[in-house]
């Protein structure tokens, strides 16, 4: 029998950021369904301002990414440092105004969206003020995770597990890339100008942009997966040393992708052979991960079968391949000449986002609420059904966004036999039609799994004690 | 190639220093973890790692 005594975990602030997550889930793939919507039928902006594609379209990368994935990084970290390094948080107070201040910066980030006030810098849209409150609050969530670890055993705990290694990396290099790209000079509350100017300005912009993506929405996220796929499937990861590699290999690589965002532009030439040849070189790692992974499971893939949580877990590792397989692919000159500014470069981002961010985070909250609540979920078909739900609604997505992307590019590109230009921009708009309409359908099966989520949620919370007294009763 | 590959040292600026110069440590930086991490000396007590978390709650 296991007579040691667990230490008792602050766990309500983790609660707390996991139903916040999975709302932010529901609101953020409505607007991005909405948005997608405005692309097939553009009536649906109604003409009202506020929901115009322009705006709507920013609300939802906003919402997706820094609420839903913000809060989902918060709640893991929190979550997880306390049990891989055996104590409580350092300050529970601190965690609680990190997890209020945030939620309320983020809702004034949209509301203000909404209302036209913008940067214009893609995922820095945030004016002066807000930008300035969110990297406060986010040095005091770094602060507690460092003091929480730097706080533990080391006797019982000398080493610190990896998924802090991911969480910690994810946390400084959004802290300093998310100020240096923000720099400006104020001239009103709501209006600034960037420090940078023209090709410099562009470089620290995508420096920042592909950082988002590969430290907020990959590094973090891969902290979830080594803590929580190994867990979910109660078997340690395939190799620890590979996890040393990646993390590495990670970190001082992903710094150098950014200058792919800008081939064929004022920048020398170089910057975007260097962002390519780094970008291609970072397959490896990626891929090593990703197998690290999935091969947790050797000897144990039945369990896929009949563990609905683990499907999510490990078909995001599928998605997180396939991304940083393509994304490679698409910062090579030649693929890139024919992809960027299309619809390709949209899918890419959303397998990514739908396939590996979401699904793994979904994976993550599913497992932890049953632990916070300690109950089984209200009803394991309905995460089959999500399960469902989300794969299919992603696979329309992608697949509809690669034809119209690459449809796009061929129409871009083509020449009649006098050498003018073959078809009009309007005419490549119009043929995206179908596509827009099959991303639609793809978006409303997947927010639909992200609303059953929460009613699956709201009602395991529910009933949870009845759940446990029941369970009392019945082994007395 | 040679040609490719002529610089003009003179012409360098503090920013094409800096940047060398991090480019070059990071090469370092990656050879060192790479045989850090996987020397045959290391392996036992690196893969202990992974099995103290299955028991954490
Ligand atoms: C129901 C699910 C979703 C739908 C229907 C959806 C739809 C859209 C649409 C229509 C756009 C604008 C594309 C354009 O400008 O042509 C967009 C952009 C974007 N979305 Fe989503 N989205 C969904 C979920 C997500 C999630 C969960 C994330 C992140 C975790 C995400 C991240 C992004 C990003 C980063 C962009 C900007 C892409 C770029 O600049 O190339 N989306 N989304």
């Amino acid at each position: 029998m296991d007579t040691t005594v667990k230490p008792q975990y602050n766990d309500g602030v983790v609660k707390y950021l996991a139903v916040g997550a999975i709302t932010f889930l529901v609101l953020g793939t409505l607007m991005g369904t909405f948005a997608a919507a405005q692309l097939a039928w553009p009536a649906l902006n109604f003409d009202i301002a506020e929901i115009t594609f322009a705006r709507l379209r920013v609300m939802h990368t906003n919402t997706v990414i820094f609420a839903f994935g913000g809060m989902t990084l918060m709640a893991t970290a929190f979550y997880t440092v306390q049990r891989t390094n055996g104590v409580k948080l350092w300050s529970n107070g601190m965690a609680w105004v990190t997890a209020i201040l945030f939620t309320i910066g983020l809702l004034l980030v949209v509301v203000t969206i909404s209302l036209g006030m913008t940067t214009g810098k893609e995922y820095h849209e945030q004016e002066w003020p807000l930008a300035i409150a969110i990297a406060l609050v986010w040095t005091l969530y770094t602060l507690n995770f460092v003091m929480t670890i730097a706080s533990r055993n080391k006797e019982t705990h000398p080493n610190v597990y990896v998924s802090n290694w991911f969480f910690l990396g994810m946390m400084i290099a959004i802290t300093y890339l998310y100020v240096v790209n923000g720099l400006a000079i104020p001239v009103s509350l709501f209006r600034s100008y960037s420090l940078f100017g023209g090709v410099q300005d562009a470089m620290i912009q995508w420096w920042w942009g592909h950082n988002a993506v590969g430290f907020f929405l990959t590094a973090g996220f891969l902290g979830i997966m080594y803590y929580f796929v190994p867990k979910q499937a109660q078997r340690p990861i395939y190799s620890y040393r590979l996890s040393v590699i990646h993390f590495w290999a990670l970190m001082f690589g992903y710094v150098w992708l950014g200058a792919h965002h800008l081939q064929y532009t004022a920048l020398p030439d170089w910057t975007g052979s260097l962002g390519a040849v780094i970008s291609l070189a970072m397959i490896i790692p990626s891929w090593g991960g990703a197998l690290n992974g999935m091969l947790t499971l050797s000897g144990a893939w039945d369990r896929l079968r009949t563990d609905y949580i683990l499907r999510f877990l490990i078909i995001s590792l599928a998605f997180y391949a396939m991304a940083t397989f393509e994304g490679p692919v698409m910062a090579a000159k030649t693929v890139n000449a024919l992809s960027h500014y299309t619809d390709w470069t949209v899918g890419h981002v959303h397998s990514g986002a739908l396939g590996w961010v979401a699904m793994v985070s979904i994976g993550a909250l599913y497992h932890m609420v049953m632990k916070l609540w300690n109950t089984e979920m209200y009803s394991m078909k309905l995460i089959n059904f999500h399960f469902w739900l989300a794969t299919i609604g992603t696979v329309f997505y992608i697949v509809a966004m690669w034809v119209s992307g690459i449809m796009q590019g061929l129409m871009w590109r083509a020449y009649d036999e006098y050498g003018t230009l073959a078809y009009t921009f309007a005419e490549s708009v119009a043929a995206m039609h179908p596509y827009y309409v099959m991303r639609t359908v793809g978006g409303l099966l997947f927010f639909s799994g992200a609303v059953v989520m929460l009613y699956n949620v709201i009602m395991t919370i529910r009933t949870a004690n009845a759940r446990q007294e029941a369970g009392v009763a019945a082994n007395a | 190639m040679l040609e490719y590959f002529k610089t003009d040292w003179s012409a360098m600026t503090t920013s094409d220093w800096v940047g060398l110069i991090i480019t070059v440590a990071v090469f370092f930086g990656m050879l060192i973890t790479f045989w850090r991490a996987l020397r045959p000396s290391k392996r036992k007590e690196l893969e202990e790692e992974k099995y103290k978390i299955l028991d954490d709650d």
